[in-house]
């Protein structure tokens, strides 16, 4: 079965040359496979949002080599990089970051706009979305005029709307109550399931980590353990993680 | 303690600071070069034959000064939302607010000092280099015109001390009224367009009769200028108000009628950009409706005095028909004669005696004689030639003043050849030269001129040649077009300034906005097209707006001016020039502050 995200041996050193330097990721090896919905958790300052950048062509490995939907992601040049970005991969942040000037209509139309798809093939594109994560009631809103929890749910519209091939999340849940966390975990479960859409997410919450088919727990910058779901409930699920947090913590 | 966290605060937003730093500077420093014309008595004087020139200079004064007020007032609150956040902290942090409200007392009164100081000083200097720009250029006679004027310096002073004492006393009042958390959380409440149609409609309607009223009465005044001193407060109340209408309801409403039509607004980052626009516009109406009417106010100051440059010319020509003219030329001119582009000479000769000059009418028919006229009334010159003067009052008079002057009071005669040479007398001969320009030729002709001069000292003060009528004339406008010219680089300064300033101080805000696109896969090729659509935008408006005032706002001069319109162009392409500079370094300190 062909990999949407393959991971091989990646190291990431922070400050240049003769400056002081910072290892911050080092050999990581992992692999996401279409459809999987995936955690990655661990400390604070352990690397995690360091490796989503890597994912995510934010930023580049200093060596290794990272594949996702088939395409050696290190190689591309900085527009190619946008372009894939654009293409191939949904964000969402912990911050939500949607652009508090345009509507929730615009802001999910956003990527779609990007990339110069003809406006008759965008609005039945956030019309179908907005369905789907139950929007369509609050589109013609400004953010600000939006709770937390509507506001991510618009962010992962936007992320989920041009049908990538991944979708990353930084802490999605971070910023938002736990019912609201558990809405967007429902969700996210939902489109996974339904439209086999691959989700890799960094979170330091268990209960959200509960909502994962497999997670990747990571420390000092190196993956050191993996807990995969199987046919456990997600309330075993999730003491299994609080288990693992406390015998990994140490 | 609390002292020194403040300063380090300053440490932190050293950028933010300089852009507030440079713009105060700029404004006292244009304040300064202003009021060194404007409080100087003795150059209005000598220098303009206009007795509203002392009006038109009062007012001037008056319009800087609100303009002047108003930025910085709005430095003044880019300053306090800077800071807000900070003192904020630190009252949650259990500071006394009376010990925070002294404290950005002391530091906006500091800033205004600093920059007010530093910023005349620049005044000084830019007069100076300005004025000397503008003389040389234009080749103009200035008199008691002085960089360094006291009492210009002294009003300087004093104007700014006075607004930033308010400024600060406006501060520390806020501080000590607001309750902490709003000066914690108060710029994250973006402004909300408002869409409210009925009021635009209004207000468009508004605009443009405020607009119409406005031009009518420049229009008017240009057709009486004795209107002059109510035209012109009616004309400036109705243009300010029907510019800030019109903006605030046209630019708003195209950029809602855009945003409708989906095929525009939904590819790449337009609807971005548009979102962008219309949320600043409303924040920007103000500056740019101020902005457009100074680019109105720069442009036809720069205008009017290449107008009355044209006058020169003008006026010039109605002199004399030919440019240079030379009485038994040595080796030595004729070898300057060939350095003119020349398109006619002609050559004359006379003999004198007791009472009569005679002149062969054949070298007439030969050569006919240009002439040049002017209606004083109209004030346009004509150029004639004929081949027989003796019955052309202009023509004799034309040819009377390329004699030495003790020859010109005779009675002159035309003769025959056999006649003419019957005559014992010595012949003279004079060389009239018509080049293709008297302006292109200019440096030549002075030359030859002042070589003439060295050849027959007579001429000293009897010159009677073009070169001598242009100097007088010169002299005449100089200082008129002195004054328009000053007038408008200094309007030109301030405004753009302020744009930029407005620009670059909404520019922090952006970051995350295009750190965020960047993020979601925009390449930078296109944002950086974003950028400059949207600060584009945001300079055309006040552009566009402003040279209609001007084209229509000429009309004042109907009467004064020789043709107001004509070379029209030359301001237009100077001012534009230096107005895209303006914009391009806005763009470029924008983006660099915005990408990284
Ligand atoms: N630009 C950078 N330069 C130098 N060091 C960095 C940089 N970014 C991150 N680091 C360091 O790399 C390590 C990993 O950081 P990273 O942001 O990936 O942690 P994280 O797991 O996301 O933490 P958190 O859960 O707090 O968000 C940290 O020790 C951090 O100090
Ligand atoms: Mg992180």
């Amino acid at each position: 079965m062909q990999k949407i995200v393959d991971v091989q041996n990646i190291e990431k050193i922070y400050g240049k040359a003769g400056e002081k330097q910072f290892k911050a990721l080092s050999d990581v090896n992992f692999e996401v496979k279409p459809g999987e919905f995936v955690g990655i958790m661990g400390a604070s300052g352990s690397g995690k949002t360091t490796l989503l950048n890597i994912l995510s062509t934010l930023d580049t490995p200093t060596s290794g080599r990272v594949e996702i939907a088939g395409q050696d992601i290190t190689k591309l040049k900085n527009n190619e990089m946008a372009d894939f970005r654009s293409n191939k991969i949904g964000f969402i942040f912990q911050d939500f970051n949607l652009l508090e000037n345009l509507t929730a209509y615009e802001n999910i139309a956003l990527p779609l706009a990007l990339q110069n798809k003809p406006a008759k093939a965008i609005k039945p594109a956030v019309m179908n979305i907005s369905e789907k994560l139950g929007l369509t009631e609050i589109l013609n809103h400004y953010p600000t005029e939006l709770s937390g929890g509507q506001k991510q749910r618009v962010a992962a519209a936007r992320a989920l709307v041009h049908e990538p091939s991944i979708v990353f999340g930084d802490e999605p849940t971070g910023a938002l109550d736990s019912k609201s966390a558990r809405a967007l975990m429902d969700t996210l479960t939902k489109i996974n399931r339904e439209d086999n859409v691959s989700i890799l997410l960094v979170t330091h919450d268990p209960f959200s980590a509960s909502f994962c088919d497999r997670i990747l727990f990571i420390k000092d910058g190196e993956i050191g353990q993996e807990l995969k779901k199987e046919d456990h409930s997600r309330a075993e699920y999730y003491q299994e993680i609080l288990d693992s947090l406390g015998t990994f913590a140490e | 303690m609390l002292n020194k966290l403040a300063l380090s605060g300053i440490k932190h937003r050293i950028r933010d600071y300089s852009v507030l730093f440079s713009g105060l500077m700029i404004a006292s420093a244009i304040f300064y070069m202003f009021m060194s014309l404007a409080t100087n008595k003795s150059f209005l004087n000598s220098n303009s034959p206009a007795s509203a020139t002392s009006f038109i200079f009062g007012f001037g004064i008056v319009l800087l000064a609100i303009i002047t007020i108003v930025y910085i007032n709005y430095a003044n609150t880019f300053l306090l939302s800077m800071r807000q956040k900070e003192y904020g902290m630190f009252m949650m942090l259990g500071a006394k607010s009376s010990k925070i409200s002294r404290m950005i007392f002391i530091e906006t009164f500091a800033i205004g000092a600093i920059s007010t100081l530093i910023g005349t000083a620049l005044g000084i200097l830019a007069t100076g280099f300005v004025s000397k720009w503008i003389i040389s250029a234009l080749d103009m006679q200035v008199k008691h015109f002085n960089s360094f004027y006291l009492p210009a310096l002294l009003s300087t002073f004093v104007f700014f001390v006075v607004i930033f004492m308010f400024s600060a006393i406006k501060n520390s009042m806020s501080l000590r009224r607001s309750k902490v958390l709003t000066l914690l959380n108060r710029d994250s409440q973006p402004v909300k367009i408002k869409r409210n149609g009925v009021l635009k409609a209004v207000q468009a309607v508004l605009g443009l009769v405020l607009l119409a009223l406005g031009y009518l009465s420049m229009w008017y005044i240009g057709q009486n200028p004795g209107f002059i001193m109510i035209g012109i407060p009616i004309a400036l109340v109705t243009i300010v108000g029907g510019t800030y209408f019109t903006i605030n309801s046209f630019v708003t409403a195209f950029i809602v009628m855009l945003k409708h039509n989906t095929k525009y607004s939904q590819k790449g980052l337009n609807n971005f950009t548009l979102s962008q626009l219309s949320f600043r516009i409303n924040d920007y109406t103000k500056i740019l409706s101020m902005v457009s009417i100074m680019f109105a106010l720069a442009l036809g100051a720069i205008t009017v005095g290449l107008g009355f440059n044209n006058q020169i010319d003008n006026v010039v020509n109605g002199q004399n028909y030919y440019d240079v003219q030379l009485t038994n030329p040595d080796a030595a001119q004729q070898k300057r004669l060939k350095g003119l582009n020349i398109e006619k000479k002609n050559i004359y000769n006379f003999k004198v005696d007791k009472t009569n000059v005679y002149y062969k009418t054949s070298e007439f028919k030969k050569q006919p004689l240009g002439y040049a006229q002017i209606d004083t009334k109209t004030m346009i010159s004509k150029q004639q030639i004929t081949a027989d003067p003796s019955k052309n009052d202009n023509a004799k008079f034309e040819l009377m003043n390329t004699r030495m002057p003790d020859q010109r009071g005779k009675v002159v005669k035309f003769v025959n050849t056999q006649e003419f040479n019957a005559i014992n007398a010595p012949t003279t001969t004079t060389v009239l030269v018509k080049t293709n320009s008297f302006k292109n030729n200019l440096a030549e002709i002075k030359s030859i001129s002042k070589a003439e001069v060295k050849r027959y000292p007579v001429l000293k003060n009897a010159g009677a040649d073009k070169y001598s009528a242009y100097t007088m004339i010169n002299g005449f406008f100089s200082g008129l077009e002195f004054m328009g010219f000053f007038l408008g680089i200094a309007f030109l300064a301030m405004l753009a300034s302020c744009l930029m300033f407005k620009i670059l101080s909404g520019a922090n805000g952006d970051v995350k906005r295009y750190n965020m696109l960047y993020k979601i896969g925009t390449q930078q090729k296109v944002l950086r097209a974003t950028i400059n659509k949207e600060i584009g935008v945001l300079f055309s408006v006040p552009a566009i707006l402003g040279i209609v005032h001007v084209l229509l706002g000429l009309q004042m001069f109907n009467k004064i001016l020789y043709k107001p319109y004509a070379n029209i162009e030359i301001p237009f392409a100077i001012f534009i020039v230096l107005y895209l500079g303006y914009y391009f370094v806005t763009r470029y300190l924008y983006k660099k502050i915005v990408l990284k």
